[in-house]
This record gives structure tokens, sequence and C-alpha cells, in this order.
């Protein structure tokens, strides 16, 4: 337990960082925290540049679209293995 | 042997069985069939309409995990036709993305991992391990406000070739963490790992991104190397 606001010191506060960010901190943990960065600047500031880190790779490093063969030969295999079962199954007897 | 594999398999959300041929595929759509209430065709379309929108998602995670388009293309085929066989074991109402997510992430491991040659990671890393880290990296190694400024105006393709530098573990918990959204527990059950090393991953993972990309900013002069030396 620390000293600071929200009884936080800076560093247990910037330990949290990312678990905050990634909402993974209780709500104790989340008021204490809020409190924290409602008092302390530099732990805020610190916060808002993990945050902007965290939207930065969420933003560029994804969203490519499956090109439309892809697609085209996964459907076409579905259909070709269910075929074979029901084919199988619906073998008269 | 198919049922030997299914009752390991059960109670486990996120079980595969190891379907290696189309035969075997086959016979466990066979097998299946008298279980449950639903035609092969009714599955299919079930597996299609519900499994199919993360196609995009799917590749884009792929793309990360190969780095290279041919090989995410196979990858994710092999997922789906692999998924479709086991579609039988995935209780409905529960976490399907996080599910192909898993089997995605299996098949990379056992198959393109190997083929690409890449030294595992050595799995030391622990929790105390992730806060001495965290501690430390306050005082020194935290990415200034300026510097992230500067991050911002990169090319796409410099944070993607800084993430694909990553070791895979880091790569993968990054990814699934930052692009994705997935929690640290679905996380852990993607990568059947441990939370606490889900956190470490995620811990050296983004602490070396941030170096990767501060480096980049500066070679494009986004950024000079002495500001942020302050604190």
């Amino acid at each position: 337990m620390g000293f600071g606001p929200g009884g936080l010191d800076c560093e247990e506060a910037l330990r949290e960082v990312f678990r905050y960010l990634d909402e993974e901190t209780d709500q104790a943990e989340r008021a204490k925290i809020r409190a924290h960065l409602e008092a302390c600047g530099p732990c805020f500031e610190q916060f808002g540049t993990s945050a902007d880190f965290k939207s930065l790779i969420a933003r560029r490093c994804g969203g490519e679209r499956a090109p439309e063969a892809l697609r085209m030969r996964i459907r076409a295999q579905l259909t070709r293995v269910t075929l074979e079962v029901g084919h199988v199954e619906y073998r008269p007897e | 042997m198919l049922l030997a594999e299914r009752s390991a398999n059960q109670g486990v959300g996120f079980a595969l069985g190891t379907v290696s041929s189309m035969t075997k595929l086959v016979a466990s759509f066979r097998e299946v069939g008298h279980v449950a209430e639903e035609t092969a065709e009714e599955r299919r379309a079930r597996f299609e309409r519900d499994a199919l929108p993360f196609l995009d998602q799917l590749y884009a995670a792929a793309l990360r995990m190969t780095r290279n388009p041919a090989d995410a293309e196979d990858l994710v085929q092999e997922t789906y036709v692999k998924a479709f066989a086991a579609f039988h074991q995935f209780t409905e109402g529960t976490n399907l993305k996080a599910w192909l997510y898993r089997i995605l992430t299996n098949t990379f491991i056992n198959t393109y991992r190997k083929k690409q040659r890449q030294p595992l990671e050595a799995n030391t890393d622990t929790v105390e391990d992730w806060q001495l880290a965290a501690a430390e990296s306050h005082t020194s190694n935290g990415l200034r406000s300026a510097e992230m400024e500067a991050l911002d105006h990169l090319p796409d393709s410099d944070v993607k070739d800084a993430l694909q530098q990553l070791p895979d573990d880091f790569r993968l918990a990054v990814y699934l963490a930052d692009v994705e959204g997935f929690a640290y527990k679905e996380i852990a059950e993607i990568m059947d790992t441990p939370i606490g090393t889900v956190m470490s991953r995620l811990h050296r993972g983004r602490r070396q991104l941030q170096a990767k990309l501060a480096d980049y900013a500066k070679d494009r002069g986004l950024v000079s190397s002495g500001s942020g030396s302050e604190s």
C-alpha cells in the first residue's frame, strides 16, 4: 500500500498501466488507479501515452481482408466433405 | 480411437481431435451423425453461417503469424477444415471466435512454425519476472509522449514490420490483446498457457515493440535522438 493519491505510489500505479488499459483490473483497483490519475499529472500522461500506443497497434496491425478466392476454396471444400458424408448417410439399405 | 479421442476431449471447451486426413474427417462425421440430431448438410450450413464471418479476421491474424500471404491462406484453410471436423465438439453459445483462434494458433504452432524452423521461445518467463520488469520500466524505458507522437507518423508498413520482428509468442500475445481485444483469460486458452505467462509475454512484447518503433521513428528523422531522455 503506497502513500500517493488513491493509496498508490506512482510506481504501483505505473506497474498496472496495461492491466488497467486491457480492462483486466477489478473495480476496486480501477477506483484506486483513477483516484491516483486524477491527482498525478505525470502518471496521467504516461497512461495516456500507453493508451495511444495500444490504439496505434490496434489501428495499424490488422484489418486485412481475405482474398475472395480463399473464401470460395473453403466453401467448396466444406461442401465436398459434406457431400461425401451425405452420400454415406443416405445410402439406401 | 475416435471414441477415445472424443471422451478425452469432453469437457474441454477448446478440444480438438487430431484430424490428419480426409478419411478420418469423414469418419468422425459419420460417427457423430448418430448423436447429433442434425444432418451433415444442416451442420455445414450452421458452420458457414457462424464461422465463416470470422474469415477476414483469421486471415489477418494468419498473416501476422506466418508473415506471408501464401502460407496465411493455407493456414486459414486448414484451420477451417479442422474446425468443421471438430464442430460437433464446440458448444453453441460459447466463444466461437476464441475457439477458432485456438485452432488457428494450434495449427500454426504444429505445422508452420516447424516449417519455418523458428526456435521456440524458452518458457522461462514468470509473473515475478513480469513484475520486476514492470517495476524497472517506469524509471527507465516507458514510452515518452514525444516519442508516441512521432510513432503516429510512421507508415503502416513500419508498424507491421516492427510487430513481425517480435518472437512468435510475444507477437501473438500482443496481436490478440491489442488488435483482437481478447481478455487475458481467452489469450491463455488460445495459446494454451497460464495467465501469468500471457502477462509476461504481453509485457515483454510491448516493450520490444515500443523500442523497435522508437528506432524506426529515429531512423526516419521523426524524433531527435536526444528527445525524451529526460526524467
